[in-house]
């Protein structure tokens, strides 16, 4: 896993910098902090650049709606131009040509945009919410539960997520999207997990816990209306670090030919030119798809070093 | 003493672990719905050759009955015959590993190697153009998509220049003449090794080099840095003998820590260069639903990632007197 | 604890650069110190074994078909049988129902004689344990004699058509080399899996050519095997050989690696078909030769006939009509291929009936769309929209209905993913649209080859699918197979549940039939049948275009299933 750890080491309490926060306050504190936040992001130039570039992925997932409606032979699945059944070259109606069987790549390109969006989202929301909600639990509870629960993000996270992943499609012959998006999910919270975890376990000491104890609070609140407010940045943070992790491994899965045939994903193009044995004669086909995926990680990535300043004014440039 | 006491817990640890996923892993494979039974066995056979092959293969007796001789022979070293191949599990792993080994290991000493190196670099020139574009160049090249950037290299320095081969680990000319040498033999292997070490050096060290920069920034702000620079040593030294020395220790918790993602990385690298090692053979016997192979594979490479992730924190911990459990 | 991470570290750096430089021009260098008379071959995969019981994947089949001879083989021109290991064709004694085979002096790789008892061993081997896919043709063999060292008498339960067409191109093992391997294995618990475990790494045949090397997941290298009974021999009109001295077999993982290594030289010859998108670049090398070979395969369009709306000839019928065999001949298969009228191809010209029903062959869209109309109208389907209206004129139709009111559900098409077979995969997308626009509800859904192979052999649970048989046998036996009522089970050859009476009747007689002309008429009426019921709608059948160097090699001898046959591998020589 890609670990951008604050600072190094085990064992270090990263909650330092954190403003504390009184319930009641709380709304307003959030938006001044918002707007903190945002006036910090805006100075790290890394941020800015992640931040358009997505908006740019965004648009391309957006308007991957448009070519079919154009014309049906921009189909990125089903689309055939009437006249080209080949590879072919960028051309006027092709903006970056076909593929082998004559489909336009462009629209295939804008298809996997919505395809990436839409794995990347929800693979990493779903193992967000576990990893947080069990990590929450976990240094909330302690004894049993605690050592139960790490030991299980233990044992999944020692299995490289892709393998499993590779097995499971061979086991159930073969996976739709959204079952791919839901074993992502599944193999990917431990991560977070731990750090929310260490998260609480700290702010399990602090005053304003006890406090709310000993006005008589049940668990079930403390943990979601006291301690998740306070965690929730850190799972954001982490969230788009599980983005990444899901995209690429859509993509590699859908490469190695054990993703959702029916699903026009960029991993799925790559494995199109490979496996059709174009690697060599279409760049046009070769490239486009890999830099996709490249710069959405990358974007991504951007995205949360420059949230990760925000959050932790330790990483903050001086001066 | 302390440190043998945490190696003992986290070996047992280790070991339940294991087993635990052993047991998942034969589960998951028995249970899974769509009868995998039928799977294990040619589709084109006539339904009395099926029959015959099922119960010859064990695969008609009970559940609990395949368990315990699943684990039994798992502890006897007998990982079952591959179906595809016809033999012995652990021949073919046997025959695989070494080249496993030989990519991995090379590609993870090399980018570490490089990574603190460039890393340590980076942070001596903070803020200035070297260290800002060092610093990109490891974000893009580690964001780069595994599969397509081995395709890309391929293409460039294969296929358009020629400079090395395009897949697998040998060449037979070299191999089956009897007057080659072994020096020839390794040169040969060492040629074919360059794309896919490359690949997977050029995805690896951009973290290893981020971590060794931030590393060192931080260990540059510490009391003993002051201390030296107090007593008076040069710039030079201190950065080379005081705070590199620690600042490298996170990239060797890093090294085995994401070992369980490297090893995604290698998987996809050696079957795009048809590299005949134990990741490519895992991809492919889970496409030829050989179901032993696949189980043996994914088996040793989960153990491999548990002794690792042991080793690097009794390391930690023997290297680190500050950390002691 | 300290490091010295200090300059030495740098210069080991370089030096270690300046190494991986080095090995990058050793490369360039390239050494080609192996005889002039060896050939090199690519194959896509590896073989996974050399058991030839085990076997059954087309890499390992084809390394040990250079191994281990069959007793007849076949003329490459018309296809008739030749006797290979056998002196002469089979007599046949009606009276005891027998076939006496007499055999040709020959030798084993390792020098011994290779005698009848080889043979009565072979088969009797395959019936003690009912080695999978060969059990089927030795089954209804009562006994197996050897009168004397060069004769075998084989004497049949009852008499099988397929003997002379399968039984008798069995390949034959040395007794030697099993014996041990079979009395050990029949002792075991599990004695066919004993068997075909066995690992063999250098077997003896009867072949021109025996393995000398092997490295697993690299090379496999071959020598000339100069035992071989056919050496110096002209068998049917071919001159034999071998005339090089070895072949070495490299594998690629793609098929990119391949033809590159084709255009450079480091390979011969490549076996597998070449797609279309290279044969452009070939055709443009001066050093490359093409061969265009006929397949005996077919890809076809098939339907579940055991539930609706599919057991219902009629729609099939108009479904058949619409399907524009044409257009995919030309347009997905670049023109490489030929269209199937029949479940026989025509290249198997003794037993494909050319008198069929051709639907819409030759019609254009509108004449299609017409006819299906008509067909459906006749059989009371119904529609929303029409797809022929009132003045004749042809439009889009919506939404069909069943004779009986019902609009008619939504189906799907399945088939293999587009980088698994993309002629599969478009031809379903392209019938789809066919279908659309005569109003009914299709749908064409790429998936994973086992999942698909799954769901329809073994769980019947589909509407349609498109699949082929990439290697049909010369025998028409699978016929019976593909649609004989007591074949729709699990797993079993008759996918579609097609069930009819007559043609179980005149099927049963046609495997018992053994004179071949009489069988050929029964044969005949068997496609004339299913044909009109149409449970499969025949599309295509690919050409195989291969590609050799002919610089350094010549002699291929082209033949239905592509130039890598016997009768290349024993004439091929250097230039």
């Amino acid at each position: 896993m890609r670990i951008w750890i604050p600072g190094s080491g085990i064992k270090r309490d990263t909650t330092k910098g954190m403003a504390e926060e009184k319930p009641q306050r709380r709304r307003i504190h959030w938006i001044a902090n918002f707007q903190e936040g945002w006036s910090i992001y805006k100075q790290n130039i890394l941020g800015r650049i992640g931040l358009v570039l997505l908006v740019i992925f965004a648009l391309m997932a957006l308007s991957s709606f448009i070519p079919p409606l154009i014309d049906p032979m921009y189909h990125p699945m089903t689309g055939v131009d009437p006249v080209i059944s080949s590879s072919t070259g960028p051309s006027l109606k092709h903006w970056l040509g076909t593929d082998f069987m004559g489909r336009d790549i462009l629209s295939q390109l804008l298809a996997g945009a919505r395809i990436a969006f839409m794995v990347g989202v929800s693979a990493a929301f779903m193992s967000i919410f576990l990893g947080t909600a069990i990590g929450m639990i976990s240094g909330y509870m302690g004894k049993f539960v605690d050592t139960f629960l790490m030991r299980l993000a233990e044992v999944i996270m020692v299995m490289p997520t892709l393998l499993v992943t590779l097995i499971l499609a061979a086991l159930f012959g073969q996976l739709s999207i959204w079952a791919i998006v839901l074993v992502i999910a599944l193999f990917r919270w431990p991560g977070v997990s731990r750090v929310i975890r260490a998260q609480t376990l700290s702010l399990k000491q602090r005053p304003f816990i006890e406090a709310a104890k000993v006005a008589g609070a049940s668990h079930f609140r403390i943990i979601f209306r006291h301690i998740m407010p306070n965690v929730l940045p850190l799972s954001f943070l982490y969230m788009t670090f599980r983005v990444t992790s899901a995209i690429t491994i859509e993509a590699a899965l859908a490469f190695l030919g054990f993703g959702d045939p029916s699903t026009v994903s960029w991993g799925m193009m790559l494995q199109w030119v490979w496996k059709t044995g174009h690697m060599f004669k279409a760049p046009y086909w070769l490239l486009p798809p890999g830099i996709c995926i490249s710069l959405i990680t990358l974007s991504f990535y951007m995205l949360g070093r420059a949230m990760d300043e925000v959050l932790d004014p330790r990483l903050r440039r001086e001066g | 003493m302390d440190l043998w006491r945490y190696i003992s817990r986290r070996l047992v640890q280790i070991v339940i672990i294991f087993f635990v996923i052993l047991t998942v892993l034969f589960m998951v494979f028995r249970l899974a719905p769509g009868d995998p039974i039928t799977r294990m066995v040619d589709p084109d056979m006539t339904p009395e050759d099926a029959a015959l092959l099922i119960s010859q293969l064990g695969l008609d007796q009970p559940l609990h009955v395949q368990y315990l001789y699943y684990v039994k022979n798992f502890f006897v070293g007998n990982f079952g015959d591959s179906f595809h191949y016809g033999q012995p599990v652990l021949d073919i792993i046997k025959h695989r590993l070494p080249n496993t080994i030989l990519l991995f290991t090379t590609s993870i000493i090399l980018s570490a190697l490089v990574g603190v190196f460039l890393g340590k670099i980076a942070s001596w020139h903070k803020g200035k153009k070297i260290d800002s574009g060092m610093t990109i160049g490891a974000l893009v090249t580690h964001t780069l998509f595994l599969p397509w950037l081995a395709l890309l290299l391929i293409w460039i320095f294969a296929y358009k220049l020629g400079w090395f081969p395009i897949t697998g680990m040998v060449s037979e000319d070299i191999w089956l003449d009897p007057t080659s040498g072994l020096w020839q033999k390794a040169l040969d292997v060492g040629h074919h090794l360059v794309l896919p070490l490359g690949t997977l050096f050029l995805f690896h060290f951009g973290s290893y080099l981020l971590i060794m920069r931030s590393s060192m920034l931080e260990t540059l702000k510490e009391d003993y840095i002051l201390t030296a620079r107090a007593k008076g040593l040069t710039e030079k030294v201190i950065r080379n003998r005081h705070a590199a020395p620690n600042a490298a220790l996170p990239v060797v918790t890093t090294v085995g820590l994401s070992l369980a993602f490297s090893i995604n990385g290698g998987a996809l690298t050696e079957t795009v260069f048809t590299w005949p090692g134990i990741g490519r053979e895992l991809v492919f016997s889970v496409s030829q639903n050989d179901y032993p192979l696949a189980q043996a594979t994914f088996l040793l490479i989960t153990l491999v990632v548990l002794i690792s992730n042991l080793v690097v924190d009794v390391l930690y911990a023997y290297l680190d007197p500050r950390i002691r459990y | 604890m300290r490091w010295t991470l200090s300059e030495n570290r740098f210069k080991c750096l370089s030096v270690l650069f300046l190494v991986i430089a080095i090995w990058g021009c050793v490369g360039l260098l390239g050494s080609n110190v192996m005889a002039a008379s060896i050939m090199k071959i690519g194959m896509k995969e590896e073989p996974k074994t050399l058991n030839i019981w085990l076997a059954n994947d087309r890499w390992s089949l084809r390394i040990l078909s250079l191994i281990y001879q069959p007793l007849y083989y076949r003329d490459p021109k018309t296809l008739d049988q030749v006797p290979w290991l056998a002196e002469a064709l089979p007599i046949y004694d009606p009276a005891t129902l027998s076939y006496t085979v007499k055999l040709r002096p020959a030798k084993w790789s390792d020098g011994s004689e290779l005698t009848s008892e080889d043979v009565a061993f072979t088969g009797n081997l395959i019936k003690a344990f009912k080695v999978p896919r060969r059990n089927a043709y030795w089954k209804f063999i009562e006994k197996i004699e050897t009168p004397d060292r060069r004769t075998v008498k084989f004497y049949l339960k009852q008499p099988m058509a397929v003997f002379l067409e399968r039984t008798l191109a069995t390949p034959i093992v040395q007794k030697k080399e099993w014996v041990k391997v079979a009395e050990e294995a029949k002792g075991k618990e599990k004695p066919l899996a004993s068997l075909l475990q066995h690992k063999v790494e250098k077997p003896v045949g009867s072949g021109p050519y025996a393995i000398k090397e092997r490295r697993e997941g690299a090379y496999l290298y071959m020598e000339k095997n100069k035992y071989f009974f056919g050496a110096g021999k002209t068998i049917a009109g071919q001159d034999l050989g071998p005339y090089i001295d070895g072949i070495i077999f490299k594998y690629y993982g793609t098929s990119d690696a391949a033809v590159l290594g084709l255009k450079k030289g480091s390979i011969d010859m490549y076996w597998w078909g070449i797609e279309a998108g290279y044969l452009e670049d070939l055709k443009k090398e001066k050093d490359i030769q093409l061969f265009s070979n006929e397949r005996s395969a077919l890809y076809y369009m098939g339907f579940n006939v055991r539930k609706p709306p599919f057991n219902d000839p009629n729609l099939r019928r108009a479904i058949a009509t619409l399907v524009d065999k044409d257009f995919i001949i030309t347009r997905i298969l670049q023109g490489h291929g030929i269209k199937m009228i029949s479940i026989i191809p025509p290249g198997n010209r003794f037993y494909h009936c050319p008198d069929l029903p051709t639907y819409g062959d030759g019609l254009s869209r509108e004449e299609r769309v017409r006819k299906a109309y008509d067909i459906l109208r006749n059989a009371g389907y119904d529609w929303k929209v029409p797809p022929v209206d009132r003045s004749g004129k042809v439009v889009k139709g919506e939404e069909v209905r069943l004779p009986s009111g019902q609009p008619m559900e939504k189906f799907m098409i399945l088939t293999p993913p587009a980088d698994y077979d993309p002629a599969r995969a478009m031809s379903g997308m392209i019938i789809q649209e066919w279908l659309k626009e005569a109003g009914m509800p299709a749908s064409s859904k790429p998936m994973a080859f086992k999942s698909l192979v799954e769901q329809v052999s073994v769980r019947h649970d589909f509407d349609a699918f498109i699949l082929g048989y990439g290697r049909l046998s010369l025998d028409p036996d699978y016929l019976r197979s593909f649609f004989h009522s007591s074949q729709d089970k699990q797993r079993g050859g008759n996918k579609t549940g097609y069930t009819n009476p007559d043609f179980d009747r005149i099927a049963d007689a046609s495997s018992r039939m053994m004179d071949p002309e009489k069988r050929r008429e029964l044969i005949w009426d068997m496609q004339k049948i299913v044909m009109q019921d149409v449970p499969y709608v025949p599309l295509y059948n690919p050409n195989l275009i291969e590609a050799v160097r002919k610089d350094k090699f010549t002699g291929w001898v082209q033949m239905l299933e592509g130039i890598g046959n016997l009768w290349s591998f024993c004439q091929v020589k250097a230039k």
